[in-house]
């Protein structure tokens, strides 16, 4: 194909997306960000009441302290089992990976309701606990519920990187260090887990930025305290009808999510899932 | 365990042990939710019991037989068809100009059309409030139709890249050679052999669609939600209800069966 005919077919297949991601996505977050600005004229009012309204800041903090705390929960899942799935051969690995695909695949509110079942003050957990003769715990609406319910959703995406930073270390990295006279232990802390920072670096920054917008899990599983800022959208735009300072609060969490991504993408790791090495 | 081969030949140590045990933990925290919902979805229309005291199959004729479940499953339907059918048109073409083509500025093309990935939904969701309201078309099925397809889109686009790449461009080019004009190329040569990703891509947006649940509860009337919103307003109003066990059940034999056709379809391809 000419150079020009190239770019003349190129335009044609690429007019249907363009026009689509232009007028449903691009103009409404433009729209958003107008709104943010407007009550009716142009003012930056939402953002300065945002900046003193505690109920926002709260809520702020809050969402940190999910997205980290989750963040961390997921860490904690989600590096034993690309452990395990990078010392699998490849066969059994394709199958267990099925297993990790199980919840990226399942709807959020399949498990959420499941676990509302599972968490609940008569749940299958308590029910445990209560016939081993042990206090039962609050497990749900609250802190906890929240954690758990986003640690289940983001360990995919946390496993992923990490397994891809495992597997392209050299196995014979491993074999030089056990040569050398290094036990598991001391391979796994001084040449393993190093050499993997990058793809939990990369696991750790998605699941960030995707914690940061999380909505249905924390307005199921968590109470009254555990309102993240997609929560609040919500209740800007739907009961108070306060559509600047809903605009305001999502314009924050684009900013927000936008500052990691631009560092999810120095990370090597988090080529793969932004499309770009592979 | 054959060609497991860095281990292999030592004692298990304590760490591997550990690993495997946190690993399996792990795997059963991944599958207990879709697992739990099973039995109980076979249970009683009274209370939500596990194990369910006797078998039936109550909870599902309550589903099918109340048309609030119905109206809000059909609009489900007709909304992923719809958004699956947008998508995988304008995701295949644009696919395949970002992988065969070269013109200016393609890197920032792609970087746009992949963008509602990475995009807090909620950002989306609340811009589609606003801008359908404006047009005053907000809660009707395009409206729905058209904020899936924005969001189903990037999904096709990263499968159809993926096939294409996979696509050695030498057929394409022989096809040329001996004659085959570009759209000749296109449909007879390209499209079959891409066909197992436009499946599979077409598939995982029809998913997307039907459980997509923030979007939707932004844009639908509350007066017919689409069956993700019915069920967030069920746990959310009147909390573990077990009508939802078994549209949990149904929905998670859905994922699975899509599943299982994508690695069979992208399976064969391989081989």
């Amino acid at each position: 194909m000419t150079g020009a005919g190239q770019g003349r077919v190129a335009a044609l297949f690429l007019l249907p997306a363009m026009a689509l991601m232009t007028g449903i996505f691009l103009v409404p977050l433009a729209g958003v960000a107008h709104q943010s600005v407007t009550n009716p004229a142009w003012t930056l009012d939402g953002y300065v009441e945002l900046t003193t309204s505690k109920l926002f800041l709260r809520v702020l903090w809050t969402t940190f302290e999910i997205s980290l705390s989750s963040s961390l929960a997921t860490l904690l899942l989600a590096y034993p089992i690309a452990y395990h799935l990078a010392k699998q051969p490849p066969r059994r690995r394709a199958l267990l990976m099925t297993l990790v695909m199980v919840p990226f695949w399942t709807s959020i509110l399949v498990k959420s309701y499941a676990f509302t079942v599972i968490l609940g003050q008569h749940g299958a957990v308590n029910s445990i606990l209560a016939w081993s003769g042990l206090p039962t715990v609050k497990l749900l609406f609250n802190r906890v519920g929240v954690i758990i319910g986003m640690g289940h959703y983001l360990i995919p995406f946390m496993v992923f990187p990490i397994l891809n930073s495992l597997l392209a270390q050299p196995p014979d990295l491993a074999k030089a260090a056990r040569v050398m006279g290094a036990g598991k232990a001391r391979i796994f802390w001084r040449v393993t887990l190093p050499l993997s920072m990058p793809g939990v670096m990369a696991g750790f920054l998605l699941s960030m930025i995707l914690s940061l917008g999380f909505f249905v899990t924390p307005a199921l599983l968590g109470g009254r305290k555990d309102m993240m800022m997609a929560n609040l959208v919500d209740m800007y735009t739907r009961e108070t009808l306060d559509w600047t300072m809903a605009s305001a609060i999502a314009m924050i969490l684009l900013m927000l999510s936008g500052v990691l991504i631009a560092a999810l993408s120095r990370t090597g790791g988090g080529k793969g899932i932004l499309g770009g090495a592979h | 365990m054959r060609g497991r081969e860095p281990m292999a030949g030592e004692g298990r140590s304590l760490l591997s042990m550990a690993a495997s045990g946190a690993a399996w933990f792990a795997y059963l925290f991944l599958l207990m939710p879709s697992l739990i919902v099973i039995p109980i979805s076979f249970g009683e229309r009274t209370a939500v019991e596990f194990p369910p005291p006797r078998f039936s199959l109550d909870l599902y004729h309550q589903y099918f037989f109340e048309d609030q479940w119905m109206a809000a499953t059909a609009l489900s339907l007709r909304v992923a068809m719809g958004a699956t059918i947008i998508s995988v048109v304008a995701g295949v073409l644009a696919a395949y100009a970002l992988v065969r083509c070269e013109f200016p500025g393609k890197k920032l093309v792609g970087v746009i059309l992949l963008s509602p990935i990475l995009v807090p939904i909620i950002a989306v969701a609340l811009g589609l409030y606003l801008y359908f309201n404006a047009l005053n078309i907000r809660g009707s099925e395009l409206s729905l139709i058209l904020a899936h397809s924005v969001i189903t889109a990037p999904f096709v686009i990263v499968t159809a890249m993926a096939g294409l790449r996979h696509i050695d461009a030498n057929l394409e080019i022989a096809a040329t050679v001996m004659g085959a004009g570009r759209w000749r190329t296109l449909s007879r040569v390209t499209l079959p052999l891409l066909k197992p990703a436009v499946v599979a891509g077409a598939l995982f947006a029809f998913l997307l669609s039907f459980d997509e649940v923030v979007i939707a509860w932004f844009v639908a009337k509350t007066a017919s939600p689409t069956l993700p919103v019915a069920m967030y307003s069920s746990i959310q109003w009147s909390g573990v209800s077990p009508v939802l066990a078994a549209i949990s059940t149904l929905l998670t034999v859905l994922s699975v069966t899509i599943c299982l056709i994508v690695a069979a379809v992208t399976g064969r391809e391989k081989r």
